[in-house]
């Protein structure tokens, strides 16, 4: 039943109050956490420090994205740290001059679209589960990685990707920007084309969407190919913003990709979503690391935090849904 | 009809171990490729090796299997393993006399977390693999609040449990097979672990039929976490210091040797015994690798390479059945 009443709201949203509350009133936990900041700390509200929490949005919100249409189609993406830290090596795998920017980023896209490939053809040919799939795509990257490294990365991030990771203009971080892209992007495939309503269709069950005459295999395929990408370009991102290599590049962020999803209320049991959703909860989670630095609490409690705010999370939207 | 499909279907023997004859194979097959590599593959002592490498693995992938047959899966074991074998050296700090108490202490811990997750995915009706992730950051946190480098030190004779052995035989990974046979037992001859094979299978039937769902979790991960103690102690033992990142890589590692020894990971079907045997794989390619001189980075390679060819293959099975 909730099968097909969640296609037909996705397809046509009501925009009444109440489901828009149910949608996005997670989207009210932004503002009223930017004013506890504000409270705890003046500093927390100026724009300095706005624009740095902006820098560190980026990145986590380019993979979320993508982890957000997997998570779509009934998936879930763990090879997404392993491909960011891949990305990075890759981008100082080059002599560290801006005229191979252009190899770089092709390189790493070829890699990603790969990784992409394999997730996807274990999970639909081969029905692996997605998050086996994406575990042993995850090893052989980082196998591939310390393989060409040999344990210790060497090399420089050309200044273009510096720049692009780092600087800002007018205090507008340039990967803000990139991320606004992207965002406008997949949100405009996911929401309002043809193949992102295919998407929450085969999510939402995958037999129907056969019996539509949608090749369910294809979109999902789909799905983890554009997943690894956005994760190679914010590993591109990353090595600009870290400035410096090393094998491990984005660590965490497949745990915080979930994590913001989740909060983000992009259902794990697939078909419910949104690029906005994982925004928002991107968002939250650094908000909240940041606080968490502010009140002066050990940095190690970001992790308890961020525990606790996913299981609450995942908590209140299941008795919401009263399933 | 039937009479046909009864022909085409494989004999009870492979049908219902099938998992574990694949394992099998691939142990024989990177045994074959041992002996042709080196003559001191297949001695008595290199396999004995192979055996005590065995133990960490064994252990958390023993109450890993537990969970994934009845469902769910534990993400958390990785931080509770870095966070018992911390308090392990830390409490007892050079001490032999708090060795009991403090052993005794960390299994009863990695139990009560095991069951606090339980609890968590009864109570708030949330899946296992969001729960425990939960549980995992919190614990990972814990732990860095307890110790941001190596802390305490474990007394020499707590080494025992790494290193000794009686008769040749390594201790900790007897121990580990021990708690293997147990578990194998109980999932086959008493009725919770048939309940929790039926959970796994279906979890709408089971609580049709009035299984109790709580207390089969209860068990189920509160195995799990005290396998995550048992492992945390092993590894203070073995390092003679707790290290707070030292179970990081075990969360996800700890699921092959389950998916290797034929466990589905979609629950209700596998077993223990195949864990073993999956963890024993592990080990025994890790020293073939070592054998051929491949550097440790394409062990990695190697490792990915036989979780596809295996998850790919027993694919065709569940298919069949």
């Amino acid at each position: 039943m909730s099968g097909s009443v969640e296609i037909a709201s996705q397809v046509a949203p009501s925009w009444s109050v109440r489901t828009v509350m149910t949608r996005f009133g997670i989207a009210f936990a932004l503002p009223l956490l930017l004013l506890l900041g504000g409270v705890m700390s003046p500093a927390f509200l100026s724009p300095g420090n706005l624009s740095n929490m902006l820098l560190q949005f980026a990145p986590l919100a380019i993979v979320a994205m993508g982890q957000c249409m997997v998570m779509i189609v009934r998936g879930l993406d763990l090879s997404v740290a392993s491909m960011m830290a891949t990305a990075a090596v890759i981008a100082t795998g080059f002599s560290g001059a801006d005229r191979d920017v252009a190899s770089i980023v092709a390189m790493a896209m070829v890699v990603a679209m790969a990784a992409g490939l394999l997730n996807g053809f274990l999970v639909t040919k081969r029905q692996v589960s997605p998050f086996l799939a994406t575990l042993a795509t995850m090893i052989l990257l980082q196998g591939f990685r310390f393989a060409y490294t040999q344990g210790a990365p060497s090399g420089n991030v050309p200044p273009f990707l510096r720049v692009l990771g780092s600087g800002k203009f007018h205090g507008v971080p340039y990967n803000a920007l990139v991320l606004l892209l992207l965002a406008a992007v997949l949100g405009v495939v996911l929401h309002r084309s043809g193949f992102g309503r295919r998407i929450f269709i085969v999510g939402g069950n995958p037999v129907t969407g056969r019996l539509f005459g949608i090749r369910s295999d294809a979109v999902t395929i789909a799905c983890y190919v554009i997943s690894s990408c956005l994760a190679a370009t914010a590993g591109l991102i990353l090595s600009g913003y870290v400035g410096l290599v090393d094998n491990w590049v984005g660590q965490g962020y497949e745990l915080d990709s979930i994590v913001a999803c989740v909060v983000g209320r992009v259902s794990l049991r697939g078909g419910r979503g949104s690029i906005l959703g994982a925004l928002i909860g991107a968002a939250i989670i650094v908000i909240l690391a940041n606080e968490v630095l502010l009140l002066g609490i050990p940095i190690q409690a970001q992790l308890i935090i961020k525990g606790i705010v996913i299981v609450a999370a995942a908590a209140v939207y299941t008795r919401r849904d009263g399933s | 009809m039937t009479a046909i499909a009864a022909r085409l279907t494989p004999p009870w023997w492979l049908r219902s171990n099938a998992g574990l004859i694949g394992v099998l194979v691939l142990i024989g097959a990177v045994s074959i490729v041992g002996a042709t590599v080196s003559d001191r593959f297949l001695t008595l002592g290199n396999l004995l090796n192979v055996y005590e490498q065995t133990t960490d693995l064994a252990l958390v992938s023993i109450g890993q299997t537990l969970t994934i047959l009845s469902g769910g899966i534990d993400l958390s074991v990785g931080s509770l393993i870095s966070l018992t074998s911390c308090l392990t050296s830390g409490l007892i700090n050079g001490n032999p006399d708090r060795v009991l108490p403090v052993v005794a202490g960390v299994l009863a811990l990695g139990t009560l977390v095991g069951m606090i997750n339980a609890a968590l995915v009864v109570a708030l009706r949330v899946h296992p693999l969001i729960v425990t992730l939960g549980m995992g950051a919190i614990l990972q946190g814990v732990t860095l609040l307890y110790a941001l480098g190596p802390v305490g030190r474990v007394p020499r004779s707590f080494n025992v449990l790494a290193y000794g052995r009686i008769a040749g035989i390594p201790i900790g990974a007897t121990v580990a097979l021990t708690l293997c046979i147990l578990i194998a037992l109980l999932l086959r001859y008493l009725p919770l672990g048939r309940q929790i094979y039926a959970l796994g299978d279906d979890a709408n039937s089971a609580r049709l039929v009035g299984l109790r769902r709580t207390r089969i979790l209860m068990f189920v991960y509160g195995a799990s976490g005290f396998c995550c103690a048992a492992t945390g102690l092993y590894l203070a033992a073995r390092f003679g210091v707790g290290q707070p990142y030292t179970g990081v890589n075990y969360t996800l590692a700890s699921i092959t040797p389950v998916v290797l020894g034929g466990t589905l990971l979609s629950g209700g079907r596998g077993g223990v015994i195949g864990t073993m045997f999956g963890a024993f794989l592990i080990a025994l390619l890790n020293n073939l690798l070592n054998f051929m001189d491949v550097s440790k980075h394409y062990q990695l390679v190697a490792q990915a390479v036989i979780i596809i060819l295996a998850v790919s293959i027993y694919v065709e099975r569940r298919r069949m059945e």
